[in-house]
């Protein structure tokens, strides 16, 4: 089955959200389309169960506002629901390769600018990887994928603190196809919010 | 769970059957199936008292079924066979009969139930010199009796090549059949196929001890993948890795007491070895390539690991202390999962041809290269203990799935439920 198509819709349905969110400052419960799983549990050991630092509320009226509108204060508290907004883009790389591709540092630079103006919240920044290399390979090639990104946001300004890293390899594909058109839907670093 | 009962099983018999031969009673030296074979007459067992029961029939049918799968031993035609005219009072000129027809040897069996013990006497003729060439005599409970003829079968592929045959062998996996990638093992025949763990997390390569008692295998049961030793038998699990970052890719050295493995906290995989006694981790190699899929060599003094040194993935070796290195495969547009062959000989690994995963066999000796093709891709090669077969993971039914190549060199099928990956053959056999 080729799930390429749901991609767009997703951000789709998430620009729309924000609109609302916006709107009427009231996330309203989103059935998106099941497009991805939600990490397993257990399998983010950041986030939840740590204790949850709480920075002072930022002065709204001092700080600039944030892309998409939304200061730290008021993302969803859920978190589910905060990664479906899809304020951090994933990143994607070509074949066999862990480097970052020019629109790859564009993404991040926004990523890393959100981060900022955000230093509560904290990431966990997932590898993957397309199907045409061993799973072994693509664990090390995840994992080199991940921390790719991860020393790029560093590099922007982002404290490494708040950034978890893990490799998935080729075990959780977002598309099912077995053709370029899946495989470059998963050479990917993808974001997922652990904590606000 | 269930504990697994064939494990049990196969850790009894182990005792029970002594492995008395040596390498000087080896009567062909076979390094490649298909090149040297000899020809076996195998008539039904003459049957002794309570030697028709269901108990002998099982015994005599598993052992033709486990011969037919040899690369070393072809049985004679049926068409053949009836051309003997076997004389019960004549045997030396029915062993000439047999010999006439193209046989090169003869197993002679009589088997006899007595209560609920199953006993098979066993002789094999050297037809050309007429001398026996082995003699054995063979008891079991009767519900062991395939268990039995297996047995048999090993010893005589031990007999001709050297090396036990697979027939007790079993094979560790990853199957998603149940939802979640977990650990399973199944006989070499695909056969009596076992759930060891049920995490529902991702479960990665599997590899055994050479003792066959420990698996070794990578988690995401904590979060990220670490690696861990499970001692099937008793549901024993223990953490052998679980470095910050990735575990991964465990090979055991031949004395059963390091693990290789790759691993890397800094964004870059390294191959590492734990001892498994003291959980002590030295660093190998410290590049800034992936290094990845480590292969501890059959002597122990080498291991084969796959490194992106060279831009692309290549099988490279280095001596077990870290040092040495040298590259492997250059021709290849990626080369990975190095298995050795027990021979320390023989390299298979996975390739690609034409945009698909081929399984590839390097000999060290003489840096032949040759390519397994097959249809689909095909990937992730074990050696069967005698190395005489290939398990691998082959898409070609539409899914990923286990199969070996038999005798013949022939794929066979083992696998069907779900995605079936990672078969690891049990490196010995006790």
């Amino acid at each position: 089955m080729d799930r390429t198509w749901k991609t767009p819709i997703i951000l789709a349905v998430a620009a729309v959200i924000v609109t609302m969110t916006a709107a009427c400052s009231k996330p309203k419960p989103v059935v998106a389309p099941e497009v991805r799983r939600t990490p397993q549990p257990g399998a983010a050991p950041v986030g939840a169960e740590r204790p949850s630092v709480v920075a002072p509320e930022p002065d709204l009226a001092a700080a600039p506002l944030p892309p998409g509108g939304v200061a730290t204060g008021e993302l969803p508290r859920d978190l589910a629901e905060l990664n479906r907004l899809g304020y951090l883009k994933d990143v994607f790389f070509d074949t066999d390769k862990a480097d970052l591709t020019a629109e790859a540092r564009d993404i991040l630079a926004a990523n890393a600018a959100w981060l900022r103006q955000h230093p509560t919240v904290r990431i966990l920044v997932e590898g993957h990887c397309d199907e045409r290399h061993t799973a072994e390979y693509n664990l090390a090639l995840g994992w080199r994928r991940a921390n790719a990104v991860k020393n790029y946001l560093v590099s922007l300004g982002v404290d490494g603190g708040r950034i978890d890293t893990i490799s998935y390899g080729e075990e959780r594909p977002f598309a099912l196809g077995h053709d370029e058109s899946a495989w470059r839907l998963n050479r990917r670093a993808h974001f997922v919010i652990v904590a606000r | 769970m269930k504990k697994p009962a064939l494990l049990a099983v196969l850790a009894a018999l182990a005792i029970s059957v002594p492995s008395a031969w040596s390498q000087e009673e080896v009567y062909l030296q076979v390094t490649n199936p298909g090149l040297t074979s000899v020809v076996m007459a195998l008539p039904s067992p003459l049957a002794r008292p309570g030697g028709e029961s269901p108990a002998a029939k099982t015994f005599a049918d598993t052992l033709r079924a486990d011969l037919e799968q040899t690369a070393v031993i072809r049985l004679l035609e049926p068409e053949r066979e009836r051309l003997v005219d076997v004389d019960p009072s004549q045997p030396a000129l029915t062993r000439q009969r047999w010999r006439s027809v193209g046989a090169q040897f003869l197993l002679d069996s009589s088997v006899a139930t007595a209560g609920a013990q199953l006993v098979a006497d066993v002789r094999l003729w050297d037809l050309a010199s007429g001398e026996i060439a082995y003699s054995r005599r063979l008891q079991a409970p009767t519900n062991l009796a395939a268990t039995m003829a297996h047995t048999l079968a090993n010893e005589l592929v031990r007999l001709f090549t050297g090396r036990p045959g697979p027939f007790l062998s079993r094979i560790a996996f990853i199957s998603d059949r149940s939802g979640a990638k977990e650990l399973w093992v199944m006989r070499w025949d695909g056969s009596e196929a076992q759930q060891l763990t049920s995490y529902r997390s991702i479960t990665l390569g599997p590899a055994w001890s050479p003792d066959g008692q420990w698996l070794a295998f990578t988690s995401f049961l904590r979060g990220q993948p670490q690696l861990f030793l499970l001692r099937p038998t008793e549901g024993y699990l223990k953490p052998l890795s679980t470095m910050p970052g990735v575990n991964s890719s465990p090979s055991f050295s031949p004395d059963g007491r390091r693990v290789a493995f790759a691993a890397g906290g800094d964004g870059n995989t390294d191959i590492f070895v734990a001892d498994v006694e003291t959980g002590t981790i030295v660093r190998l190699t410290s590049s800034r390539a992936i290094e990845t899929q480590p292969a501890w060599s059959p002597n122990g003094r080498q291991i084969a690991f796959t490194s992106t040194a060279s831009g692309r993935p290549q099988i490279h070796l280095m001596d077990a202390e870290g040092t040495n290195v040298r590259q492997l495969t250059f021709s290849d547009t990626f080369a990975d999962e190095a298995a050795w062959a027990p021979d320390g000989v023989r390299l298979a690994f996975t390739t690609m041809v034409d945009g698909r995963f081929q399984i590839a066999v390097l000999d060290m000796r003489t840096g032949t290269r040759t390519v397994v093709s097959g249809p689909g891709s095909n990937e992730s090669p074990s050696w069967s203990p005698d190395g005489t077969m290939l398990a691998f993971v082959s898409n070609r039914t539409g899914s990923k799935q286990i199969f070996i190549t038999d005798a013949a060199g022939q794929p066979r099928q083992l696998t069907r439920d779900g995605n079936n990956t990672a078969p690891a053959w049990v490196t010995q056999l006790q």
